[in-house]
């Protein structure tokens, strides 16, 4: 494990020094700090709920961009840069690459979403007057939703160019925040045809369900209630653990066949 | 235990495209023989199959055909890589990091525990001479510092074999020198090298042995005392008449004359001495009188440009 380790480490130690995500870090920090000034535009909501979605919003919509440019090159760059072959020169298989990879991707967001974590927190807790324990609570989903996108980058990453892969997990991630809604509206429908339930009933199966993440977010979800919000909690994070793991596994087993 | 450090046997390495017709062999039928305590010269022209071999044996790519041994193991045996090192050509080290952690992080790949690691480190850092340089950042690092710190990841397990693609490319003349010494020193310390390279002369200085490699075949190979033999003498006259051209022509070798001077290129020193008798006693006057040492460079153009030909 030490070498997984040490390449998790250098891993952080790179991704918090790109200028890119310290740029779209600084950003968001800045807007989630900004959040209380758009209570003018709460229109009825009302401004607890403006302001947590805003500013989970912004948190999804900077953990979304970080988890892609971060992972996208991870694989790819190494071997352009010929430092992958000073590591797997080592003792070190491809699998402790590819987990090390990964952990630090894992370890550059926790560090993202804490920081974005504290300064949600200081500023809804300024505007409100109180300190909203969903907030807690979202900051650990939207992180799961992140680190699940991560894995998902970082297996396409073994097998194609960062340019295809921002597509790839651009459109994955889009339809797996729509699809299982996509899924309920036709189920609904009796003229629907099974070609056309089918695939989609397929396609909900086999990619990630990132919505399931969302439910925290009052604006996306207004009419969603919670009957065990800890039950589904713990489902949630039990599901993107596993799903997780078997990317990691898939993306092992590719890596490991790849001639680079 | 073998005398072998590395040992390739029709070793073939294939790539066929997902779109393209025809398959291409980078490396073909490859029969190699590295000793132990050797330091080998792995030379041919861009495209010629050196790096792809060198993949085959750390492990990175497999061979589509033939077998490849490293210090007696199948190559990519990741038992293996407690004994090898590699540098690869212009590589980039993670430049966030100081000289001290670069070195810290490729100890901690091969799990050696603390306090041997950092007295390692410290040790390496020594002795590529960047003690003093050893908590700047790699990026505040000149060409041959990089260098040298690469050279220093290499030893940090303390190798058997060290496989060094391109050590000295692009380096000034005083790194260049530095490097090659080093080098130098760990052939005396027992250790095998097995260099790519396209810097000729260091090659023809530090290499035991060398083979050629074109288009993926090996072309040339064997010790460089013996593939170098065969110089030649290069005698320059001026005022030379015509009529002495005929008798040197009659000793063989390239022979020109215009306006008086005489440039004649004799393959051994036997006739020179003759060839200095005929333009004396024809009234010319003799300007120089060159030995040619055939070098690496001359021999590594003959071959490829002859493959060319072929």
């Amino acid at each position: 494990m030490n070498a997984t380790f040490a390449i998790a480490g250098a891993t952080f130690g790179e991704a918090v020094r790109k200028r890119i995500l310290m740029v779209i870090l600084l950003v968001a920090l800045l807007i989630i700090l900004i959040s209380p000034a758009f209570e003018p535009f709460a229109a009825g909501r009302g401004a607890r709920t403006l302001i947590i979605s805003f500013g989970f919003g912004v948190i999804q919509l900077a953990g979304t961009f970080i988890a892609i440019i971060m992972c996208t090159g991870m694989i790819p760059t190494e071997i352009e840069r010929r430092t992958i072959y000073t590591i797997l020169s080592k003792p070190v298989q491809r699998y402790q690459f590819v987990l090390g990879k990964f952990f630090g991707a894992v370890g550059t967001l926790g560090f993202m979403y804490l920081m974005m974590g504290i300064v949600f927190m200081i500023a809804s807790r300024m505007a409100l007057g109180e300190l909203e324990p969903k907030i807690v609570r979202g900051l650990i989903m939207f992180f799961f939703q992140s680190s699940l996108l991560a894995a998902v980058v970082l297996f396409f990453s073994t097998f194609v160019s960062p340019l295809v892969n921002y597509f790839l997990s651009g459109g994955v991630f889009l339809l797996g925040n729509l699809l299982s809604s996509f899924l309920e509206t036709i189920q609904r429908n009796p003229e629907v045809t099974p070609i056309t339930r089918i695939p989609v009933q397929l396609l909900t199966v086999i990619l990630p369900n990132f919505a399931n993440f969302n439910v925290q977010n009052p604006i996306i979800n207004p009419e969603q209630v919670l009957t065990d919000e800890f039950a589904y909690l713990v489902q949630t994070l039990a599901y993107a653990v596993v799903y997780i793991a078997l990317l990691l596994v898939a993306s092992m087993l590719i890596f490991n066949q790849r001639e680079m | 235990m073998s005398d072998l450090a590395i040992k390739t046997v029709n070793l073939t390495k294939r790539y066929s495209g997902l779109w393209s017709k025809q398959p291409v062999d980078a490396v073909k039928n490859l029969n190699l023989e590295v000793h132990r305590g050797e330091i080998f010269g792995f030379l041919g022209p861009n495209g010629a199959g050196k790096t792809t071999t060198i993949k085959v044996l750390l492990g990175i790519i497999y061979p589509t055909e033939g077998e490849a041994y490293v210090l007696g193991k199948p190559a990519g045996d990741p038992k293996n890589h407690y004994r090898i090192s590699y540098l690869p050509e212009n590589p980039y080290f993670y430049d966030f990091m100081t000289g001290r952690e670069i070195l810290t992080f490729y100890a901690k790949l091969f799990g050696i525990p603390e306090p041997q690691r950092s007295k390692r480190v410290n040790e390496l850092l020594d002795r590529v001479g960047l003690s003093r340089a050893a908590d700047q950042p790699l990026r505040t690092y000149s060409k041959g510092m990089q260098q040298r710190i690469g050279l220093a990841q290499c030893l940090i397990n303390d190798p058997e074999l060290l496989i060094l693609d391109e050590p000295t490319a692009g380096l000034d003349p005083i790194a260049h020198i530095d490097i090659r010494d080093m080098i130098l020193d760990l052939r005396d310390q027992g250790k095998t090298l097995f260099i790519s390279s396209h810097q000729l002369s260091d090659v023809e200085r530090v290499c035991d042995r060398v083979a050629i490699l074109n288009k993926g075949v090996m072309v040339q190979l064997g010790r460089i005392e013996e593939l170098l033999a065969g110089g030649h003498v290069e005698v320059i006259a001026d005022k030379v008449p015509d009529n002495a051209v005929e008798p040197i022509r009659q000793l063989g070798g390239k022979v020109s004359l215009h306006d008086g001077r005489l440039i004649v290129e004799q393959p051994d020193n036997g006739s020179v001495d003759r060839v200095i008798d005929i333009v004396r006693a024809a009234g010319g006057h003799i300007i120089s009188v060159k030995p040619y040492r055939r070098s690496l460079e001359d021999l590594f153009v003959e071959t490829i440009q002859g493959g060319k030909n072929a």
